[in-house]
């Protein structure tokens, strides 16, 4: 009987490559995680490239941080590159003379969201004008959390947006959630008289309530306290310091939280919830639904036809112009009738 | 004399009974300190009951599992808490003397009691008027509480307590605080039209704390949050997955659809329906297959598909035919040539044999054959 030797010189090691690759389905909740690119297909100005990348990151870790745009790109390549990997959102900033637009539109066939943007500030004007901005290592690890109010469930237009937002982001699945993913927060608040959408982004953060100041920043920061003046530790710790200045105004704003997070907020305590802004703020405008991704009917407009005209003249000429010609054909029967409602209104 | 005398004796008797106390103090304390080493559970015996663990049902066990956890922390945290920590074994077992010391005067007292209330019973039945009782059980009640030790969660009480008053005193809340007015420094750097920056304007005056709360309040009503999953609720979607239609009757259903669209009298109304409808599940991640052009095309690519794949099935077996057909000729033409050698072989063996030295050669028959 012979005996069989591992001949290392037949053997093959194969070393595995490690690749990053993202999830395409959530191992959680087993549903697909949507991603997105945001960009622009025209050069724009300083200040809205600064918008768009403060965006970028706001869609982290689902979106591309470093896309690279050319000039010969157009939106058909964007639309093949998505299939294989798996974008299902496309945000698109284009400035023209009269507006800043932002476009959010869902790949493969679905409606595109038009706003027109008021104003915005950029994430570092907010964080220039803060005293103590806060950005701790791992906020942009995780995706935010969404809530919209003010949106209602009567009108179509309205609730296409809060559908559309909130599948931007993955859900959550409770049971299995850890509290310290929920870093972020993304507001979007809907004034009805001025039919304005308010656009907020915000960090999470969790305090203890009912601690002492003093104590509370001993064991946050981890600073030798100053204790030359007291005569013993005791004093230290029992000093009649007030809690913060708005505690007992914010009850509502207290939580138990159900587990530990941090050294600090242990389970079972209340602890009370407090949100910093980061990140752009944007005061927007629904202007335009279409059916299509940058094409299709026009199925909700908040302007008159004559309007979508001009607007569409103005616009980028990349899009496929037999659909929009068809669409301007199919919009104006539609646009014909908003415009009636307008009118009863 | 007999006073010094005495004194010192007594004096002898006093240092020998400080002597003795101090000896029995002394080892008091030594059986102490061992007492301490032993740990409590074992020394002062428990006598809760303890259950039967394997006896329980699953559910039961579970239960019992998580208390005991529950125990365990509450134990844990126990020990590190300076009021609660005092428990060591001698502390336990001076409580357990203490209450049944207890235990033992409030048996004696109900006696008492009892024999007194039965003496002032008969006593009312003669008719004899009473002294005044009330003293007596306020008394009891006043034995009966214990001194409890001031808690953590006492002190925390008071703290707060003293924040409130304290807070109460303060005054003037509607004063604009230091973290507000910073706030209208930031806002709106980027103004496009004068109309709305008017508005932004005004919006921050209205911003104040009184109407602030009323606006949370309504705000509050209307909220709507991202997508949470609870095992129970599934997406709409994903229900109608096992109903998947095929290409050719969603053709049908866009077709009809396009129809109907088309119809003079609901058309519009159809077309609008639908188109939000189609935009609304979209948005959601639900394909909708509703362009009878997209679909006639994927139609198309399927046919197509399926005829390669089934042209390439045709080859593949025609291949295998064709090498079958080639083997099993190569095979026989082997065979063949094989049985061919053999006989010559044989017949060059008997050649072989008709060459020997001397032979003539065989009979080739006659000069003139065929001549008769």
């Amino acid at each position: 009987m012979g005996r069989f030797k591992n001949n290392k010189k037949s053997r093959v090691i194969v070393k595995p490559i490690s690749k990053k690759n993202q999830e395409d389905v959530s191992h959680v909740t087993g549903d697909k995680i949507p991603k997105s690119f945001v960009f622009s297909r025209m050069k724009l100005p300083g200040s809205v490239k600064q918008l768009q990348m403060d965006l970028r990151k706001l869609m982290l870790p689902y979106t591309a941080l470093s896309l690279k745009e050319k000039k010969r790109n157009t939106l058909r390549d964007f639309l093949n590159v998505s299939g294989p990997m798996g974008v299902t959102h496309f945000l698109m900033l284009s400035k023209t003379a009269s507006a800043l637009n932002l476009r959010v539109a869902r790949t493969p066939q679905g409606p595109t969201l038009t706003f027109k943007i008021h104003q915005y500030s950029l994430a570092s004007d907010i964080a220039q004008s803060q005293l103590r901005p806060r950005c701790p290592p791992d906020l942009f690890k995780t995706p935010p959390l969404i809530v919209l109010s003010g949106f209602g469930s009567q009108e179509l237009h309205l609730k296409l947006a809060t559908i559309m937002f909130q599948n931007i982001f993955p859900s959550i699945d409770i049971n299995t959630v850890k509290l310290s993913t929920c870093q972020r927060l993304v507001l979007l608040h809907y004034n009805k008289d001025t039919k304005l959408i308010d656009f907020r982004h915000y960090s999470i953060r969790l305090q203890p309530v009912g601690v002492s100041r003093r104590i509370r920043k001993f064991v946050q920061n981890h600073q030798v306290p100053d204790l030359r003046n007291l005569q013993d530790v005791s004093d230290f710790v029992t000093k009649a310091g007030y809690g913060s200045e708005s505690e007992g105004d914010e009850e509502a704003a207290t939580v138990t939280l159900s587990s530990d997070l941090g050294r600090v907020n242990k389970g079972a305590t209340k602890s009370a919830v407090k949100l910093q802004e980061i990140g752009p703020r944007m005061t927007m405008q629904l202007v335009k639904v279409e059916e299509g991704l940058c094409t299709g009917g026009i199925i909700f407009s908040e302007y008159g036809k004559k309007e979508n005209m001009k607007k569409k003249q103005d616009e980028d000429v990349d899009d496929e112009e037999e659909d929009s010609e068809e669409g301007e054909e199919e919009g104006s029967e539609e646009d014909g009738e908003d415009m009636d409602e307008d009118f009863e209104d | 004399m007999t006073n010094t005398r005495g004194t010192d004796m007594a004096k002898k008797k006093d240092n020998l009974d400080c002597e003795s106390d101090f000896k029995t103090h002394e080892h008091a304390e030594f059986f102490d300190k061992i007492i301490e080493l032993i740990p409590a559970r074992f020394y002062v015996p428990d006598e809760t009951e303890r259950k039967w663990f394997p006896g329980l049902s699953k559910a039961q066990k579970a239960k019992a599992k998580r208390k005991t956890n529950e125990n365990l922390k509450k134990a844990r945290r126990d020990r590190l808490d300076p009021d609660k920590s005092a428990l060591t074994t001698l502390d336990l077992l001076k409580r357990k003397i203490e209450d049944e010391k207890r235990i033992s005067l409030k048996q004696k007292l109900k006696k008492e009691k009892a024999d007194l209330r039965r003496q002032r019973y008969e006593m009312k039945k003669a008719g004899i008027e009473l002294p005044d009782d009330d003293s007596e059980e306020e008394r009891d009640n006043n034995e009966q509480k214990d001194d409890k030790s001031v808690t953590y969660e006492e002190l925390r009480l008071r703290l707060h307590r003293k924040i409130d008053e304290l807070k109460g005193g303060r005054g003037g809340s509607d004063r604009p605080r230091s973290h507000e007015k910073r706030k209208k420094i930031l806002p709106n750097k980027r103004k496009r039209d004068t109309v709305s920056e008017e508005k932004t304007v005004e919006d921050n005056k209205s911003a104040d704390k009184g109407k602030g709360k009323l606006d949370v309040e309504e705000a509050a009503k209307d909220l709507t949050f991202g997508y949470v999953k609870i095992d129970d609720d599934e997406e709409h979607g994903k229900e109608k997955k096992k109903r998947r239609l095929s290409k050719a009757k969603e053709l049908e259903r866009a077709m009809k659809l396009e129809a109907a669209k088309k119809d003079p009298e609901k058309g519009d109304v159809i077309a609008k329906k639908h188109s939000w409808k189609a935009a609304t599940s979209r948005a959601a991640g639900i394909k909708v297959h509703d362009d009878p052009k997209l679909l006639k095309q994927s139609i198309h690519k399927e046919k197509k598909r399926h005829e390669k794949n089934a042209e390439k099935w045709k080859e593949r077996v025609e291949g295998q035919q064709k090498f079958k057909v080639e083997k099993q000729q190569k095979r026989s033409g082997n065979i063949a040539d094989r049985i061919e050698q053999n006989k010559m072989r044989k017949i060059a063996k008997r050649e072989k044999k008709l060459l020997r030295p001397g032979f003539e050669g065989r009979k080739e028959g006659f000069i003139n054959e065929g001549g008769n």
